[in-house]
Order: structure tokens, then sequence, then C-alpha cells
């Protein structure tokens, strides 16, 4: 894979997460701004910081298992490494336009 | 960040039992209140009025926030719970010594089986009061919201204390003051202590993660802490001392500071939200914090702030604890049912489904018909209740407690609702 190839394959990862809601708020992860960084490495590996809009969120878990099950479904073969950061901490500012529609 | 926790929360079964009982103590009171020849046209110092109350108390908002701190915890103290066997154990003992303590009163049984009641609900708190402190010792991070549940966890243990005393002066006579003084001391500690103080440190935890909001003015937070607590103590030295009522308008005084501050902080944080459409349970949240002035503007009634007939004081005192009671607390604890017990039971039933099957929402769980019927009826029988306390109308207070039978049922259905959710029915 070209680094072009790389870059357009991250981004379909990340619309695939869009699949991944926080049942509490009901949007997706992507558009909470939840995700800092993901990185494919052209060879099944995907890496992700992830955050929670709080550190002891009851659903991080619950939201860590889902993407790697999203991902899975489809690529099954990836391994999906989550690294939980908290710095800088996750304001609402993160949340996308898309993301604040949903909110009404 | 390696080693944190996001897996803290207690197996449901700790928690679901307090709710289920929760929602057939709110029938029962409803039913008791139909029973009781209106008791709330009595005075307020009578058997029948004082079991009503200690099933709301207890039975009812107690017991339901017991189960709900109990899933709190980990988010407010970001650690898990001491211990859940302790807290199953503390169900059962609450459970079985509430029933027996308004069964005393019922019956008008103050000095023989009431002593009794009183010392096995003291020991069933102290159980719950000891898991939440060990587990508050646990806490790596000592918040403002933590500060405020455990001082509340505190008064809390006070408010039993005094009422176990005050049972025990029924059969063994040794305190120096009437009854109705020490009554009032134990119910003040109780609703400001205990309630209040519980219900800001979990209320402002989260009422902004439900609003989405953020950078809120967290000294309003500490000042509403110290001037609460500053109230409780002069109202405490007072009451076991000198007794003069200018020291009671201070105490007061410094609580209505506290409580404006709080209430800043949660305006502050709805002015603030992303989310800009409230669901059926912040709809009950936001009016259960608008209705907190209520007992306010009654308890200057009831100090003798504004001029008022004797005659008049009695229905004051009642409001005033209706007020508290059903006005705030149990408005608070309806809407915030949905908050929790769907988000409990969802996690629960879907956390190893989830990216694997279509999942419904947590709110999905319940029914939203059945939640806005309750809403309604729930505010056409505060506002009934409350006409009829001051007018003394009883055909006021009958239809009122008709309709709080009616709301006490459309929870309990929405209840087990979600209880009874079957994965299979939701695939």
């Amino acid at each position: 894979m070209t680094a072009e190839d790389i870059m357009l394959f991250e981004i379909e990862l990340l619309e695939l997460l869009k699949e991944v809601i926080d049942p509490e708020i009901e949007i997706n992860i992507v558009d909470m701004g939840l995700i800092y960084n993901l990185t494919y490495d052209g060879e099944g590996i995907v890496n992700i910081d992830l955050t929670f809009s709080t550190p002891s969120c009851p659903l991080g878990d619950t939201i860590m298992t889902n993407i790697r099950e999203t991902i899975n479904q489809k690529h099954p073969d990836f391994i999906v490494s989550i690294d939980l950061v908290f710095e800088p901490k996750w304001t609402p500012a993160l949340i996308s336009d898309e993301g604040r529609k949903m909110l009404g | 960040m390696q080693g944190l926790q996001t897996n803290n929360a207690p197996h449901p079964s700790v928690i679901i039992p307090h709710f289920i009982f929760a929602a057939v103590s709110l029938i029962g009171v409803a039913i008791l209140l139909l029973c009781s020849e209106n008791a709330l046209l009595q005075v307020y110092f009578s058997g029948k009025m004082i079991a009503i109350t200690h099933l709301t108390i207890l039975g009812w908002a107690s017991m339901i926030i017991f189960g709900a701190l109990y899933q709190l915890i980990p988010v407010v103290f970001e650690t898990s719970l001491y211990s859940e066997r302790l807290a199953k154990v503390t169900f059962y003992s609450l459970g079985g010594s509430v029933l027996f303590l308004c069964y005393s009163f019922w019956t008008n049984s103050f000095a023989v089986l009431l002593p009794y009641a009183a010392l096995a609900t003291f020991i069933s708190l102290l159980l719950f009061v000891i898991n939440v402190f060990l587990s508050y010792k646990k806490s790596p991070r000592n918040k403002i919201e933590s500060k405020f549940i455990m001082m509340s966890i505190f008064w809390l243990a006070a408010t039993e204390l005094i009422g176990t005393l005050i049972a025990f002066n029924f059969k063994f006579n040794f305190l120096s003051e009437i009854h109705l003084h020490y009554l009032k001391i134990h119910a003040t500690v109780g609703f400001v202590g205990w309630f209040l103080f519980l219900i800001i440190g979990v209320g402002a935890t989260l009422l902004p993660m439900f609003f989405i909001s953020h950078e809120l003015n967290r000294n309003w937070l500490k000042k509403s802490f110290v001037f609460l607590n500053l109230g409780m103590l002069v109202m405490l030295s007072n009451g076991f001392s000198v007794n003069e009522m200018s020291l009671e308008i201070v105490a007061f005084s410094f609580s209505i500071l506290g409580i404006v501050y709080f209430l800043s902080y949660i305006y502050q944080s709805y002015k603030k939200r992303l989310r800009k459409k409230l669901d059926v349970g912040m709809r009950y949240s936001a009016l259960a914090m608008a209705l907190l002035v209520l007992p306010i503007l009654i308890f200057t009634v009831v100090l003798k702030v504004v001029p008022i007939a004797d005659d008049f004081v009695n229905r004051a005192v009642i409001l005033y604890g209706f007020s508290v009671i059903f006005g705030f607390v149990t408005t608070l604890i309806l809407g915030q049912t949905y908050k929790t017990l769907p988000f409990i039971v969802w996690l629960h039933k879907y956390q190893k489904l989830v990216g694997k099957t279509k999942t419904p929402l947590p709110r999905e769980l319940y029914s939203e018909k059945i939640a806005t019927a309750q809403f309604y009826s729930y505010f056409l029988c505060l506002i009934l209740m409350a006409i009829g306390i001051i007018t003394q109308l009883s055909i006021l207070l009958t239809i009122a407690s008709y309709l709080l039978l009616l709301v006490g049922v459309l929870y309990t259905i929405n209840v087990m609702k979600i209880l009874l959710h079957s994965t299979k029915k939701a695939a």
C-alpha cells in the first residue's frame, strides 16, 4: 500500500467507526471527538488513541469492545490496539458539527 | 493511561433489588395515604403520618438512592464499591427494618416495638455508611462531589442516631426536651444533611454529564459545601444548647446561601448545555431543581420569619416536609431512574453483544409514553396535594393520593419493563 492508500484506508476505518455509538449521548464516537488519532500500518495493525468524556466513564470497556468488534467484523485478521489517553482532556469543543446537529 | 479501571460497576444483582423495593414502596405510600383518613390534614406528629413519612424516605427514596449510589461510586470516586456482599446484606437488613419501623409507627407502638425497629434500622444504615466510607478511602482523587457524598453519609449516620435516641426515649424517657424538639433536628439533619448533600454530590456529577456542559464554575460548589456545613453546625449546636430563634435564622441563612450556589452551578450547566432537547428523565430533574425553591420559602413560614397564625404553622410544617420529599427528592428520583436504570440493564445485557449485532438504545428499554403520562400525572398530583394541604380540602388530597397511586403503578410498569427486557425481543 502506498502512503496515499493508507491515508484513504484510515479515513475508511474512521467512517466504519461511526457505527460505534455512545448509547447514552446517542452520538457516534468519531463525531463525539473521542478518537484522537487512528493509524494503519499497512499490514493489518490498527492503532487508535481513544479518550472518554470522563476518565471513569462506565461505558469505557463497552466502547473499546465495540471498536474492536466493528473493525473485526469487516477485517477479521486485523489487530486493533487501543491506547487510552486523557491528555488533552476531552471537551465538548471536540464534537463535530455533525455531532452538534445530532444533539438538537 | 495504563491500569485505568473502566469496569468497576457492581453486578446488577446488587442494584436492581433496590429499585424493585423502592417501586413497591411508592405504591405502598399511595395506599397508606388513602387508608390513613387524610393523615396530611392531621397534626404532623401522628403515628400514621410518621409511618408514611418513613416509608417514603427510607423505603422509597433512600432505598433507590442506595442502589443508584452503588452504581455511581465508580463514576464519582473512580474506584469500585468496597464490598458487594455487604451491599446485599444491607439491602435485606434495611428492607426488613424499614417495614418493621413503619409497622411500629402505624400501630402507635412507640414504647414497645419502636426502639427495636429503630435499632435495626440504625444498624442497617450503618452497614451502608461503612461500605461507602471504605469505598471512598480507595478513591484516588478527592473531588468536591466526593466530599458532598461523604458528608451526606456522615449526616445520614447522625440523622439515624438522633432518630434512634428519640425512639429509645419513648421507652426510657431520658432526653431533657420534648420529642418535637428532637424530631425537628432529626428531620432537618435528614433533609439537608442526608438528602441535599447527597443530591448535590451526585447531581453535580451527573447533570452536567447528561446536559453535556463543560467549563463550569466549580468554586460555586465549594462555596455551597462550606455554607451548607456552616448551616448544619449552627443548627445542631443551637438545637442541642441554647435553642435561640436568632441562631436558627442564621443557620437557615447559611443553608439558603449553600442552596443558591448549588442551583447557580446547575443553572450554568443548563445554560451551557450542548444537548438542547431534554428527555423525560431530564425534564423531571429540571423540575426538581426548580421545586427546590419551595421548601426554602415554606421554611420561612415555619420559622415565623413572616408573621403567621399558629393554625397555619402545622399546615406549613406538613407542606414543608411534602415539598422536600415529594417536590424535590421524589421528582428527582423519578427522573433519574430513567437515566440510570435502563443504562444499568443495557450494560448488563448488551455489553458482550455490541459490535456483533444491532443493539437498542437504553431509552428504548422503557415506554416513553408511560414515562410522559407518569410525568404529567405526578405534576398534577403535586399541585393538588399542595393546594389540599393549604386549603385543608380532603377531596383534593384524596384525588392527589389516587394520582400518586397511578404514578406508582406507571412507574412500576416501566421499571419492570426495563428489568424484564429480553435481548431476544430486541433482536
